[in-house]
């Protein structure tokens, strides 16, 4: 025979704890951590954190001597032993098989060329890692590409890559454009610069080639900057209504809340067909989460 | 505008011969297509936000999922651009392993395009028997890295491991073997007459016209352009290969055919040449535990399968992460060139012209 | 011993039910639907080694109309998810579907701003088979268990609501 079953007062669900809960809303992919500074690779800072560096150290071994002295002359008077004299500290050396590349002393005869040509629109000549960068000012952008493919020096014939990037904490300008120019016929690659800030319209490099038609509306769908003379400045990956950019620094990884869609629920396909209709295009019409 | 006779309609984005996702709106008048314009964005995962926000070793995952044809060259690419922004060089023995693995790579994603380029212009056969030697070919990827597909085969700075063994045995019985399935697969097609029907003269695109709308890979060089990064540029340890790059100059569908079953010869030439002068050596540079680059900006571009694919990163100094990371996808800008291709064409013709591009839309919209 | 009689000998005796459902379940057309990655496993689970045409899968139909399985193979994005709600709403009943890889069961690795977490969101789903990308052998093994289900599935279950309508 078995008991008969005791009806047990139901314990309270536990809360489950700390260590083994993922919190989602905390994880790290969910914050946006705002760059604190502007990693633009250029030769004139670099010389200049050169050289506020090396008088860093200087000071710092001034200091070292001068407390050293100091020391010197207590313990002469108090009749002690002499402390040790300082050693200059000399930077560790590591054994990797890594050698750092820093912006160089521009050599190469095409960015010489280039200099010679354009003058003062040419804001910085440098090299790094092997390549070659030149930064122009950001209205002759289509002035030099052009003369970059025509010039019977240059013959930079194709335009591999065009691609932007956002610095929010630069003061003056807050985007970089590079193109990043190849030449088959004498094998090298150019990269030219420009630095924008936020409504400026730069020149399309369209004109020039025919190539940046789709890496232009790419920098507009995910950065939002809108070239001139441009002919078809639409967005190219994200549906035509999405809201934001998503390769600027302020967009979280995970969005704004797009993904609030339940079309499980929606039986009839009534959401479904407004998003179809919705400009011509297979979008999602897209909410912006109300500010809590 | 409209005229009177004709009519839009929609290709995609479901569509057998699309290669994945892309949609094509197409004008037509009649049979004539007289407006093309492909739409893409509906793989668009977010690969290079996502990146951004990794560390430098966390990054090469996404690399695989971009291109999943072709997922080592990808590693490659990104490997070598890091290196570039770190300054690592990498040992011998580790640029040997890359360089055979990625040309294994190259052969399975020519096999898929063969595969795929062939169903869609209606050779059903020549499927079955692409899919069986690059079968061979993922066995040789699991060997080595464990994986079918998506490889992580790299580490930045060499390799994690060395050749399993057994995996050079496999490899010279492989490319034994594989001379004879390709000319399996010629004599399926090149002297084919419907295929010779469906391709030749069909998706022309000059020379002038790919270089302006910056069209690589073998596009490119079914132009007559010999322009081919592994030797204009030369990364890992193709300065040491004795290869050749072959070109055709009637910029057709037919002359793509022909340069990409002429590369796969060559891609077999490489690897044996790198099985033969293996060096010994470690496989890995020495490097510290975590990565941290100085400001620098990097553009690394190699010879994926399909074109140029070139790594654009940005570091931040004393960050783990990269302050920007980007892709120069072939496929991306490949597909630029398809309303030119295909304008002017019959209908029936822009399933050869998508399927000639070589297309994969997991790198097209990243 | 039992001999069976003339006439068992030439009849089997079932349910209307079972014989519909085995003939369902040994000739599953799936339509031709590859979105990323997992796509090109599927198809070398079409192709010469795998052979899907064992288990009565192997006619990838183009139109959905045709086909009454959907194996959405890879990631779902935003831009895309409408079009796979339309696919999905074409296909006539009975349809099934398996989600494959880890992309469309929970998003996979992309947690990201144009990635749909998982294709459940937007349809229902048979089968999950996780992976990234699942082996072929995965997606055979994941196919006999539908197999499986639409083996015991009953018509009473599947227009329950019609029934229950009509009183
Ligand atoms: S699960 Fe992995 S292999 Fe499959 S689509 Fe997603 S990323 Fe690609």
């Amino acid at each position: 025979m078995t008991d008969p079953i005791v009806p047990q007062p139901e314990a309270a669900p536990e809360a489950p704890k700390g260590p083994y809960v993922y919190d989602y809303a905390a994880s790290p992919q969910r914050q946006v951590v705002m760059p604190k500074t502007v990693p633009l690779p250029s030769r004139r800072t670099y010389l200049a954190e050169v050289k506020a560096a090396a008088e860093a150290d200087e000071a710092k071994w001034q200091k070292m001597l001068a407390d050293f002295e100091t020391a010197k002359t207590k313990a002469e008077a108090e009749g002690k032993d002499a402390p040790k004299p300082p050693v200059r500290p000399v930077p560790r050396k590591d054994d990797n098989d890594m050698k750092t590349p820093w912006p160089e002393e521009a050599k190469d005869a095409d960015l010489l060329l280039l200099q010679a040509c354009l003058g003062a629109k040419v804001e910085e000549v440098f090299e790094q890692a092997g390549e070659l960068t030149c930064q122009v000012s950001k209205d002759t952008i289509l002035e030099v590409l052009l003369l970059c493919r025509d010039h019977a020096d240059l013959r930079y014939e194709m335009l591999a890559d065009q691609t932007a990037t956002h610095y929010p904490a630069a003061t003056g300008w807050d985007y970089s454009v590079v193109y990043h120019l190849t030449s088959i016929s004498r094998r090298k690659r150019l990269r030219l610069r420009i630095l924008v800030p936020e409504g400026f319209i730069p020149d399309s490099a369209c004109a020039a080639y025919p190539s940046a038609n789709w890496m232009e509306r790419e920098i507009y769908d995910m950065l939002g900057i809108t070239f001139a003379n441009h002919p078809d400045m639409t967005r190219i990956l994200c549906p035509d209504d999405w809201e934001g950019h998503a390769l600027r620094k302020d967009y979280p990884v995970v969005g704004w809340g797009q993904r609030d869609i339940a079309f499980r629920e929606d039986r009839g396909g009534m959401i479904e067909r407004i998003a179809l209709q919705k400009a011509g295009q297979l979008g999602i019409n897209l909410k912006q989460p109300k500010a809590e | 505008m409209f005229k009177n006779e004709e009519m839009e309609i929609n290709l995609g984005p479901q569509h057998p011969s699309t290669h994945g996702v892309l949609r094509v709106k197409l004008r037509l008048d009649g049979e004539t297509i007289t407006h093309c314009k492909p739409i893409i964005g509906y793989l668009h995962r977010g690969v290079e936000k996502i990146c951004e926000n990794q560390t430098f070793f966390q990054g090469q995952v996404w690399t695989d999922r971009m291109d999943y044809c072709s997922a080592v060259a990808n590693n490659l690419g990104w490997a070598e651009a890091n290196e570039k922004l770190f300054g690592i060089t990498v040992p011998r023995r580790a640029q040997y392993i890359r360089t055979m693995l990625n040309e294994f790579n190259r052969l399975a994603s020519h096999l898929i395009w063969l595969a795929t380029h062939a169903l869609d212009i209606g050779a059903m056969t020549v499927f079955l028997y692409a899919f069986r030697e690059r079968e061979d070919i993922l066995d040789l990827n699991e060997a080595f890295c464990g994986s079918r597909l998506t490889t992580t085969a790299f580490r930045i700075g060499g390799l994690r491991e060395d050749l399993p063994p057994g995996f050079e045995k496999m490899a010279r019985k492989f490319l034994a073997k594989f001379e004879t399935c390709l000319e399996e697969y010629e004599n399926l097609l090149s002297e084919n007459r419907i295929w010779k029907k469906r391709t030749i003269g069909v998706a022309k695109l000059s020379a002038e016209d790919a270089i302006a709308l910056g069209v690589t890979g073998p596009v490119l060089r079914a132009a007559g352009v010999p322009y081919d990064i592994r030797k204009a540029f030369p990364y890992a340890a193709y300065a040491e290969m004795d290869f050749e790059v072959p070109t055709q100059t009637a910029a057709d569908t037919y002359a793509r055919y022909l340069v990409r079953m002429a590369e796969m010869r060559q891609s077999a030439r490489i690897v044996q040449q790198c099985l033969d002068g293996m060096p010994e050596g470690p496989v890995m540079a020495k490097i510290p535990k975590i990565l941290k680059p100085e400001v620098n900006e990097v553009y690394h571009a190699t010879e994926a399968p399909k074109g140029e694919i070139g790594y654009y990163l940005v570091g931040e100094k004393g960050s783990t992460n990269p302050y920007r990371f980007h892709v120069r996808a072939p496929g991306f800008i490949n597909l630029q060139c398809l309303p030119k291709m295909a304008e002017g064409a019959l209908i029936a013709d822009i399933v050869a012209a998508i399927g000639t591009l070589d297309i994969v839309l997991g790198e097209i919209d990243r | 011993m039992n001999q069976p009689t003339a006439l068992e000998q030439i009849l089997i005796t079932t349910k209307v039910e079972k014989v519909m459902n085995w003939s369902r379940a040994t000739s599953v057309w799936p339509v031709t639907f590859g979105l990323a990655c997992c796509a090109i496993e599927m198809m070398a689970a079409g192709a010469s080694r795998f052979d899907f045409d064992r288990f009565g899968a192997g006619i990838f139909r183009a139109t959905p109309r045709q086909a009454d399985l959907m194996i959405i193979a890879g990631t779902v994005t935003y831009k895309m998810a409408p079009t796979i709600k339309l696919l999905y709403d074409q296909m006539p009943e009975p349809k099934w579907v398996i989600a494959m890889g880890s992309c469309a069961t929970a998003g996979g690795p992309f947690d990201s701003y144009h990635t749909v977490q998982g294709v459940d969101k937007i349809i229902p789903v048979d089968v999950f088979i996780p992976g990234c990308p699942p082996r072929p052998e995965s997606l055979i093994y994941g196919f006999l268990k539908l197999q499986d289900k639409i083996m015991t599935s009953s018509l009473a279950d599947r227009y329950k609501d019609i029934f229950e309508e009509v009183g």
